[in-house]
């Protein structure tokens, strides 16, 4: 166990994200600060009369903070996210002691979950705010006086200086459908400009989600372009200021809408952007380099890993594990330079000093460099081992880098070529040939980007990685079966024939967080889970089915002209049964000569048994085969395998 | 299973063999060595039991073998019988091999003992033979009865390999110039020996030139999964489409051998061993001992000193975290957050190729087959490969590989050979694998008005463009394929050919990478030489300026210091009245601006001085670790800012001091903790390196951390 996460602890050196310069945490830390206004509190009406609702911009707001927490607690567990209410009649902050409590130092500042990573109760009681109107009344009450954007933001900043100090990310999401707060006053639009500038000093970078009044579009030159910066001061170095944000994902319309652009717009900032490698030159010819930063745009999200909790106390508490080294002769405790690293190797172990072990990891300083271009049809799609890396050029190393990487992902593109890179993405990792392809930048129908343009680095396999393929046997398929599949497959495109990832939420990753959200707060069983990967069964059996019953009569057709009169003894695909009918197409033939009884397919003489509760008379191959055509697992002694076959029947 | 190997090799050691010709640096029997001692550590490397080694020395000074009686055996001897060698068999085999005094001593006959060795060992068993001759070839040599002997060697199934020291050959290219009569003689006689058995007969030189070419480990791959490819619920439409399949690695990366932790032997009692030069367990001449590891668990608990209390293994249960919430799952439940599902290949829909892009690979890819011996299986998938294929398409399916593993989405692509077909199965993301990180468009700028440019120094100009596409096309690799057959893992092979060099030479440096690791570490020279013109007009057109050192990471540039409207922040906090005095709620806005309003030192130093206060304060009123994020932010705060004012001195000065006061005790107790957390974060003296104008030496940066 304890060696097992050691190991592991290993491996995620290589990805995860550093920043070796800065003194910072990397950890993001998110408060959102949404505008209670008698304007935003209320509710639009659905324009469309088939989605009915309502939707005041406030509660869209306070569900998307709630859709992002619950979001971050399953993509970054370690990260905070706090509520801001502000411009509500009651007033809410820390005491004294750090505790809050009914401050009057902010007034009509509401700190309603205060910036933490989130708690159970807390993430109740958003969605309680969120989804409950009764709840909500008693909190979302607009002042009568207004309130003064300078103390808003400052109130934003001890809670960003208290709360989340030292952290390499702070955002503040700001939320309101006013966009000049303070009219003419002079004295406070300045005293809210200083207090703006005080958060870009500290490293909080403010980012604006604007919603149009249903008569008023909102413009942001009346106010917050004084109050937002061109460069976030945690990413100082890359452009990072999207103008097409402000300008064109203004949210707008009904609630229904309202929300959902609200909701793209939120998601497309959930993260911050890390990156995974910084300043890394990228040589494209001997002597002729500029820089890029890389960046992980694809990685695997995994369940986080279960641990310990220790129930002696009143509530379940995490226990930290603390992993000592012990020298076996002495047992004494080993500090980490005594640790010495040895392969084995005849019975003994081959030792190398700590020098020798670094100098045989390097292979020289981080880049990126390109051997040569080839068409990018030249890459086989079985040539890969693990997600790419995206690159963006970056000016802090060579002033230029931009607009030479510009025309070489263009003309990538132009031409489909790609490049063949030598790739050390950071001090001592080991070197990889790579393919550098370029990537076009995708736009959403909301106006918001959905793939950045730039580079990707997809690492080769070396011939180490290859494996040689296994026996097959090898039956080509006849023009006509070839045809008769190709209707088919043209009755079931994906929209626009394209895999659009945003459509299928990792169900085992989302059943996961649902179980355990049941689990903290108390709820319900949720019953039943959503898997948006499992195939639309019954358009594929409208749009296809009779399209496979052609194909699969073309299927025996051929396989009796190849196979003769063998095959006709075997084949009983003309009769077909609901169960049947799945095995004809291309069934274990041979096998299924050797077990079955009598006219009936395995399914039928098992099902038999289960009816005359003689299930454990069949054989072991019998019930294997039966379990493993039915995706259950076939491991484990007779009676395991019976129980199996038992169980299956009684849910089905 | 492996099968079983005995392998004898027999090294001539006779006295010529110590003499060095051919301007070479390396005596013949070192040469011959090299060969040798790496085909031996690669079989010790695979630590199989069933993979036995025997040497046997020819010419050597003593005679010690089984058939020793007869006179026509002398001078052989055999240094290690037939079994697995270990590293003490190593050392003992290196002090061994060492050339002769005498010149005495039949190949022939050498071969026979080996022969004898083999039957002897292996009796009747299945096992790979062989017998690898390494000589120069100046020995003596009966070639009496040599029929007899090829067809024992036949008959009993060894592969006999004979590698001689300059022997020529003619297809790899080695002709010995002035060659003795008499080598020649043995040359042809081992030749006609060798290749009358089935053997193989070489030149050295080829065969250790072979050795700079990695050997890549066949393995063999088992099914990841068996069950059915289908389209539509077979359950409950008769319209569902199912074909056996399995499923196999196409790709996976092989790791480097990975190294275990070792604690150095308490006590000199190593450096002794090492020295006596007897019993010493490792090459590296340190006495090494496992390590193993224990676990303890912590909570917190305020009450306690220090804050976190021991707990017993035994009061724990399994649990995850939710936000910041323990959640607890009970030993019946413990699957509850298991999704439950089956196994099985289900395709949900089709994509265009042309519409796909590559870099959503997301792992190692994997091939789809038929169902073993299943005709009829092979036959329905042919006709799915061709028709994904010729539709231009490529399926999506969703994979759960066994009973109750999380399903994932995968792409199925068509791979049709002359005699090879199969889908090419990649996983593709989820939802939760995109990460939207948002970058500017590399073809425009869009301005801060909305305002779309073409023109632009980040955009390149149509010189550039053409400088580009022209280098690009001069620099097409001309090999068809891209050259993964011949990329060989650098670290895995560096690692492993360490591991052999330094366990036959544990004195040795470790060897620079070979050539055939970073083969494609650099663009082929000849390539470079053609495109060399083109890449001049590119740099010239591109016009990239090295950013000096000095500079960068230097203040970024006043203009982004200002909002979006551009409006001039800094003349309104001037206005500020109450901005004299930092003030400790918001420390580090108030003393970036301070120093950015600093007209003279003074003020830089009050600052400073100001800040220094805050800080210390903080330290003196944190209850435990409270506080001391902050107080990193706030040192880091001021030291990048005294970096880009080039004032280093008052950071050092700070420091220094603060460290004194730190281990002093003097900021409210024992503070070692947050001291440790200043050194992790790099918070260290300013520098040379990072500031020119310090006084302070790298070695004198690193000194004041280590010093107490």
């Amino acid at each position: 166990m304890a060696d097992e996460g050691y190991t592991r602890d290993d491996e995620n050196i290589e990805e995860e994200e550093v920043d070796e310069t800065s003194f910072r945490a990397v950890k993001d830390a998110v408060l959102f600060a949404i505008d209670v206004s008698s304007s935003m509190l209320k509710p639009r009406l659905s324009e469309d009369p088939k989605k009915p609702g309502q939707e005041s911009p406030t509660s869209a707001a306070l569900k998307c903070a709630y859709h992002l927490m619950q979001q971050r607690i399953i993509s970054n567990p370690h990260d905070m996210i706090g509520v801001l209410l502000y411009g509500t009649e009651s007033s809410k902050f820390y005491d004294e002691d750090g505790e809050r409590g009914g401050d009057i130092s902010y007034p009509h500042c509401h700190l309603f979950t205060d910036l933490d990573i989130p708690s159970s109760e807390e993430v109740k009681e958003l969605r309680a705010l969120a989804e409950d109107a009764e709840e909500a009344r008693k909190v979302l009450v607009p002042s009568k006086e207004r309130v003064s954007m300078a103390n808003v933001l400052f109130c934003a900043n001890q809670i960003f200086t208290s709360k989340a100090p030292n952290f390499l990310s702070r955002r503040l999401f700001i939320v309101t459908d006013d966009d000049n707060p303070h009219g003419d006053s002079k004295s406070l639009r300045s005293a809210a400009t200083v207090r703006a500038r005080d958060l870009y000093d500290l490293g909080v970078n403010i980012e604006l989600f604007p919603i149009s009044r249903p008569d008023h579009e909102f413009d942001t030159s009346k106010f917050y372009d004084d109050i937002i910066y061109k460069t976030s001061p945690s990413d100082g170095e890359a452009p990072a200021y999207l103008q097409p944000d402000t300008n064109t994902s203004t949210a707008k319309g009904d609630g229904i809408s309202l929300l959902n652009s609200l909701l793209s717009s939120i998601n497309s900032r959930s993260v911050p952007r890390r990156s995974l490698f910084s300043n890394v030159p990228l040589e494209i010819g001997p002597n002729f380099k500029i820089s890029v930063n890389g960046y992980l745009l694809l990685k695997r999200q995994e369940p986080a890993r279960s641990c310990y909790v220790w129930l002696g106390g009143e509530t379940p508490q995490i226990v930290k594990g603390i992993t000592t080294q012990m020298a076996d002769d002495t047992a004494q405790t080993v500090e980490k330079t005594e640790i010495r690293k040895a392969y084995k190797f005849g019975g003994e172990q081959v030792a190398f000093t700590p020098e020798e072990l670094h100098a045989l990891r390097n292979f020289g300083d981080p880049v990126i460099r390109i051997i040569g271009f080839k068409p990018l049809s030249s890459l086989p799609i079985w040539a890969n081992v693990k997600h790419p890396s995206f690159i963006y050029p970056s000016e802090e190393d060579y002033v230029g880098s931009t607009r030479v990487f510009s025309a070489l992902q263009q003309k990538l593109l132009k031409d489909q070529k790609m490049a063949l890179v030598w790739f050390i993405p950071r001090k001592n990792a080991a070197p990889v040939v790579a393919a550098m392809i370029a990537g076009e930048e995708k736009i959403d129908e909301n106006g918001v980007q959905k793939v950045p343009p730039g580079m990707w680095i997809i690492p080769l396999p070396f011939a180490d990685d290859v494996r040689q393929n296994p026996e097959s046997t090898m039956n080509v398929s006849p023009d006509a079966l070839t045809d008769a599949m190709r209707e088919i497959i043209g009755q079931l495109q994906l929209p626009k024939g394209v895999y659009e990832p945003l459509k299928y939420p990792n169900p085992a990753l989302q059943w996961h967080y649902r179980i355990l959200q049941a689990l903290a707060l108390d709820e319900d069983h949720p019953g039943e889970p959503e898997d948006k990967t499992k195939p639309k069964y019954r358009q594929i059996d409208k749009r296809a089915g009779d399209y496979v019953l052609a194909w699969s009569e073309q299927l025996d057709a051929a396989f009796d002209k190849m196979f003769g009169g063998t095959a006709a003894t075997k084949s009983t695909l003309v009769k077909r049964g609901p169960k049947d009918s799945a095995d004809s197409a291309g069934g274990p033939s041979a096998k299924r000569v050797k077990t079955e009884g009598g006219a009936g397919g395995v399914d039928e003489e098992v099902k038999r048994c289960y009816e005359k509760g003689t299930v454990s008379k069949l054989t072991l191959p019998v019930l294997k085969e039966f379990l493993t055509a039915h995706g259950r697992s076939a491991a484990g002694k007779k009676a395991d395998l019976v129980d199996r076959v038992e169980q299956f029947f009684e849910t089905n | 299973m492996a099968e079983k190997e005995a392998t004898v090799y027999i090294v001539d050691v006779g006295k010529s063999m110590g003499e060095r010709r051919h301007g070479r640096s390396v005596t013949d029997l070192e040469w011959a060595m090299q060969y040798v001692w790496d085909r031996i550590t690669t079989t010790v490397a695979t630590g199989r039991k069933t993979a036995t080694v025997g040497v046997v020395a020819l010419r050597s000074d003593e005679t010690s073998n089984d058939l020793q009686e007869d006179t026509s055996f002398s001078k052989i001897s055999v240094l290690q019988n037939l079994g697995q060698v270990l590293m003490p068999d190593i050392r003992r085999l290196r002090d061994a091999i060492k050339p002769s005094q005498t010149n005495r001593g039949d190949a022939i006959s050498s071969v026979i003992i080996a022969i004898q060795m083999i039957n002897t060992y292996t009796k009747k068993l299945k096992y790979k033979r062989k017998i690898v001759l390494v000589t120069n070839g100046t020995g003596p040599m009966n070639n009496e009865q040599l029929e007899e002997i090829q067809k024992k060697i036949e008959d009993d199934g060894i592969e006999l390999v004979v590698l001689g020291a300059d022997f020529d050959d003619a297809e790899f290219g080695v002709k010995e110039e002035d060659k003795d009569m008499h080598k020649a003689e043995n040359e042809t006689l081992l030749r006609v020996f060798a290749e009358g058995c089935g053997g193989v007969f070489g030149t050295l030189e080829q065969a250790v030139s072979e050795l700079e070419v990695p050997r890549i480990k066949v393995t063999k791959s088992m099914p990841s999964f068996k069950g059915f490819l289908s389209l539509g619920d077979s359950s409950k439409y008769e319209t569902a489409l199912r074909i056996p399949v399995e499923r196999y690695f196409r790709t996976y990366v092989a790791k480097p051998p990975s190294a275990s932790s070792f604690a150095l032997r308490s006590g000199g009692q190593g450096q002794e061993e090492a020295e006596a030069g007897a019993g010493q367990s490792t090459s590296g001449g340190e006495a090494l001992t496992t390590v193993r590891m224990s676990r303890t668990y912590q909570i917190n608990d305020e009450s306690a000193p220090g804050g976190k209390v021991d707990v017993e293994r035994d009061d724990l249960a399994k649990g995850y975290e939710y936000g910041r919430t323990a959640v607890h799952i009970s030993q019946t439940d413990e699957n509850i957050t298991t999704l439950e599902t089956f196994a099985g290949l289900e395709i949900i829909g089709f994509v265009h190729m042309s519409k796909y892009d590559r870099y959503l690979h997301m792992a190692n890819t994997n091939v789809i087959i038929p169902q073993r011996a299943n005709d009829k299986a092979s036959l329905a998938l042919s006709s799915l490969i061709h028709g994904i294929y010729e539709q231009d398409s490529y399926a999506v399916a969703r994979l759960v590989a066994k009973e109750a593993k999380p399903p994932t989405i995968v792409l199925l692509a068509p791979s049709i050979e002359a005699d090879y077909e199969c889908l090419i199965e990649v996983t593709l993301p989820f939802a939760e694998d995109v990460r939207s990180y948002r970058f500017p468009p590399l073809d425009k700028v869009v301005t801060v008005s909305g305002k779309i440019v073409t023109e632009h120094r980040n955009l390149p100009n149509e010189d550039l463009q053409q400088a580009m596409s022209d280098y690009v096309d001069k620099m097409e690799l001309d090999e068809e394929e891209l050259p993964i057959d011949d990329s060989y893992s650098p670290l895995l092979h560096r690692i492993e050919s360490a591991v052999r060099y330094r366990a036959v030479h544990p004195n040795d440096p470790i060897l620079e990478p070979s050539e055939q690791l970073t083969k494609f570490a650099h663009p082929d020279k000849q390539l470079v030489r053609k495109a060399k013109g083109s890449l001049e007009n590119l740099m010239s057109a591109a016009n990239v300026k090295k950013v000096p050192p000095k500079t960068k990471g230097r203040k970024r540039l006043r203009e982004t210091e200002k909002p979006l409207s551009g409006l001039d922040i800094d003349a309104l906090l001037k206005q500020e009245p109450k901005r004299t005095k930092i003030s400790a709620e918001n420390a580090i806005p108030e003393f970036k601006q301070m120093l950015s309003r600093a007209d003279s030192l003074d003020i830089i130093r009050e600052a400073v001085k100001q800040m220094a206060s805050i800080i210390e304060t903080q330290i003196k009123h944190s209850l435990g670790d409270a506080n001391y994020d902050r107080v990193v932010e706030g040192l880091g705060t001021m030291r990048e800012e005294l970096v880009d004012y080039e004032e280093p001195t008052l950071y050092n000065d700070f420091l220094t001091s603060l460290k004194g006061k730190i281990l002093g005790e003097e900021l409210g107790g024992d503070r070692t903790e947050l001291w440790w957390l200043v050194r992790k974060s790099k918070l260290g003296l300013i520098d040379q390196t990072t500031s020119e104008v310090s006084k302070v030496t790298e070695d004198e940066a690193k000194e004041f951390f280590s010093a107490t």
